[in-house]
């Protein structure tokens, strides 16, 4: 039980970064599924740096920069460019799913994965747990009581109102989707160098979009978002441990449980649970 | 006239593909690799019967996802879904096989054709449906059903449909009355060797159908003309009496389809089985078929050979380089895709840099 407890916190807490920074980026009304390929060169960042520099710390400095880098790119091509944000996430997708890979043979003579961390330079102090729940309440406080928070939702919502009252939308969502990027790295760096010891291809296997999919299930609001990754954690670890249980052993279709988050979301945004709504302005063009 | 139109359409995506090509190459000589294998890869995915049938065979799954995506952009909807729409085709298939061994082919070949088809259009149908009745945005729907699709799809495999005799995830092999010939027997019935040992099957023909129907479709019916106008302007659509719902819930369901069709190509055609993880972004990449051919069927030919290319030359790239990956090819596609997406800033930023150059 208080494995099953422990193991929720751990799985729970990369989702928890991908939704927060992804909440910023969707409420400034860019539509970001690009939170799957931010992770993953994230991640790579952080174990790749770790490696070479023995130092975790330095690894995450390396995912923030890297992973916020790889936000700029979708901000580049959604606000500069006036490209689709669907299309671009899209792009960003599959530049972060190809360019790991290469760059991982390229530096460790292997395209599956980077050399292991020794055990002892890991991250293996808790901090990023204590960020990840932590960050939530901050997000929320930041949303509804700053007038910064009023902004980015003023500019997901009526960007045009936002432009009246003297604010650049276009600049706005460069510092929304570079803070997002920001936050989301932190995920990905957990998942590389704390969580495991190293970088492995497609190691987010999902995870990007299950955030995205646990914002929309807490209908883009950072407390229930935050719970609905704390849930998403949960069913995972439960996965983890029929697969390991002796009873269950090869006999318990986990893929059951595999599809439960995504089955319940599809519920909410039907409109059988409540009702989600997205960002007015999200993927419009301005 | 259609010369002229024809070098407006063309000029655009041959740009993109030649910064596309100079990057890559760019990138693969920057990590240490020699040329002379970009050309060895080149080469032989355009002069060698091996390579070409291994690009013709990657071919046409990109194009029926192609035509899957473009179909719905007609539409003014965005099919991501098209990745687990051909998972569940492909499952189809496998699934009627096993229900009906016995069948003799004539009856097995339409049957499996029928059923990949079905099967991923139902499954197109659900996003479709959810849009035109509850509001729900397709984009978001299909990721959704991306993953149950696809999840659902690796539990048939892994358990009900497993072959146990072996340690891979993969299905029991399919019974042989479903078996799709590959053109190395066409050809070979003519004395010829050409495509000899290549997957690449006669699914390519039922592609290209599939492509010559959607033009027609698309431009020569009044339902396709219906589509089209739902797509450029849906509010006086409608008030000229074209019914949103139906329409939302037909092109959908076409789409679905169509990628379902994958599944005739790899199961049917080739590997007559299910592999887990057998497809390698078809779905994705078929939105970048869609792009580069603008949505126009019969340019998703063309844009559909040109990725197949790709994904052939990053094998052979593979195969001959000590450094680089196959997954070269997706980076090309991602450049592809961004240099399409922001052509008109990508355009002006460049008659900007002329103009300046100019002037000096």
């Amino acid at each position: 039980m208080i494995e099953l407890l422990a193991s929720t916190i751990r799985l729970s807490t990369p989702l928890i970064f991908a939704a927060m920074g992804g909440f910023f980026c969707e409420r400034s009304g860019v539509a970001t599924i690009c939170l799957e390929g931010v992770l993953l060169t994230s991640a790579w960042a952080a174990a790749t740096v770790t490696y070479f520099s023995h130092n975790s710390y330095l690894g995450v400095l390396a995912a923030v920069l890297v992973g916020t880098f790889t936000m700029s790119l979708h901000s580049f091509l959604t606000v500069k460019a006036k490209a689709d944000q669907i299309i671009s996430g899209v792009a960003v997708n599959l530049f972060a799913a190809g360019i790991t890979p290469i760059l991982t043979k390229l530096l460790f003579s292997s395209p599956t994965n980077t050399a292991a961390i020794p055990m002892a330079e890991r991250l293996n102090s808790p901090v990023l747990i204590y960020l990840a729940f932590g960050i939530p309440f901050l997000i929320h406080f930041i949303t509804y009581r700053t007038g910064w928070g009023l902004r980015l939702l003023a500019c997901g919502d009526g960007p045009q109102a936002l432009k009246t009252s003297g604010v650049s939308p276009q600049t706005f969502r460069y510092g929304a989707l570079a803070l997002g990027g920001a936050i989301v790295s932190f995920g990905g760096a957990y998942l590389s160098i704390a969580h495991a010891s190293q970088f492995t291809r497609d190691m987010t296997a999902g995870r990007g979009f299950m955030a995205l999919t646990a914002l929309i299930f807490g209908k883009w609001r950072p407390l229930p978002a935050f719970l609905t990754c704390l849930f998403f954690g949960l069913t995972e670890a439960l996965q983890i441990q029929l697969q390991s249980s002796p009873i269950f052993e090869n006999t318990f279709p986990i893929q059951a449980l595999q599809i439960f988050p995504y089955l319940v979301t599809l519920l909410v945004l039907v409109g059988f649970i409540g009702s989600a709504r997205p960002p007015l302005a999200i993927n419009q063009a301005d | 006239m259609i010369l002229g139109q024809l070098k407006k359409n063309l000029m655009g995506p041959l740009f993109a593909i030649l910064i596309a090509a100079v990057v890559t190459s760019f990138i693969l000589i920057s990590f240490g690799e020699s040329p002379e294998i970009l050309w060895e890869a080149f080469t032989s995915t355009f002069f060698t019967s091996f390579g070409m049938g291994y690009t013709l065979y990657y071919t046409t799954p990109l194009i029926l996802t192609g035509l899957s995506v473009a179909l719905c952009f007609h539409a003014g909807l965005f099919n991501i879904g098209a990745e687990g729409q051909l998972h569940l085709g492909a499952a189809g298939i496998v699934a009627a096989s096993f229900l009906f061994p016995q069948l003799p082919w004539y009856l097995a070949l339409p049957l499996g054709v029928f059923i990949s088809f079905l099967s991923g259009a139902l499954w197109g149908l659900i996003a479709g449906f959810l849009k035109a009745k509850r509001g729900s945005h397709e984009v978001i729907v299909t990721i959704l059903l991306n993953f149950i699709g696809i999840t659902f799809v690796n539990y048939l495999i892994l358990y009900p449909f497993k072959n146990t005799s072996v340690q891979n995830p993969e299905t029991r092999e399919i019974s042989t009355s479903f078996f799709l010939p590959p053109l190395s027997a066409l050809t070979g019935h003519f004395g010829s060797e050409i495509f000899r040992t290549t997957p690449v099957n006669v699914t390519l023909f039922l592609s290209l159908i599939a492509a010559l129907s959607c033009h027609y479709f698309l431009f020569y019916t009044t339902k396709g003309y219906e589509l089209r106008t739902l797509g450029q302007n849906p509010k006086s659509a409608q008030f000229n009496g074209i019914a949103l719902a139906p329409n939302l819930i037909l092109v959908f369901f076409l789409s679905g389809g169509l990628s379902g069709l994958v599944g005739v190509n790899e199961v049917m055609g080739f590997s007559h089985k299910l592999i887990e993880g057998f497809s390698p972004q078809y779905g994705f990449t078929g939105i970048a078929v869609a792009l580069m051919a603008r949505n126009s069927p019969l340019g998703v030919i063309l844009a559909a050979f040109l990725f197949g290319s790709i994904h052939n030359g990053a094998r052979e790239i593979e195969f001959l380089s000590e450094k680089i990956t196959k997954e070269i090819a997706i980076v090309m596609e991602a450049f592809l895709i961004i240099l399409i997406a922001g052509h008109s800033y990508f355009v002006n930023a460049f008659t900007r840099l002329i103009k300046r150059g100019s002037r000096d």
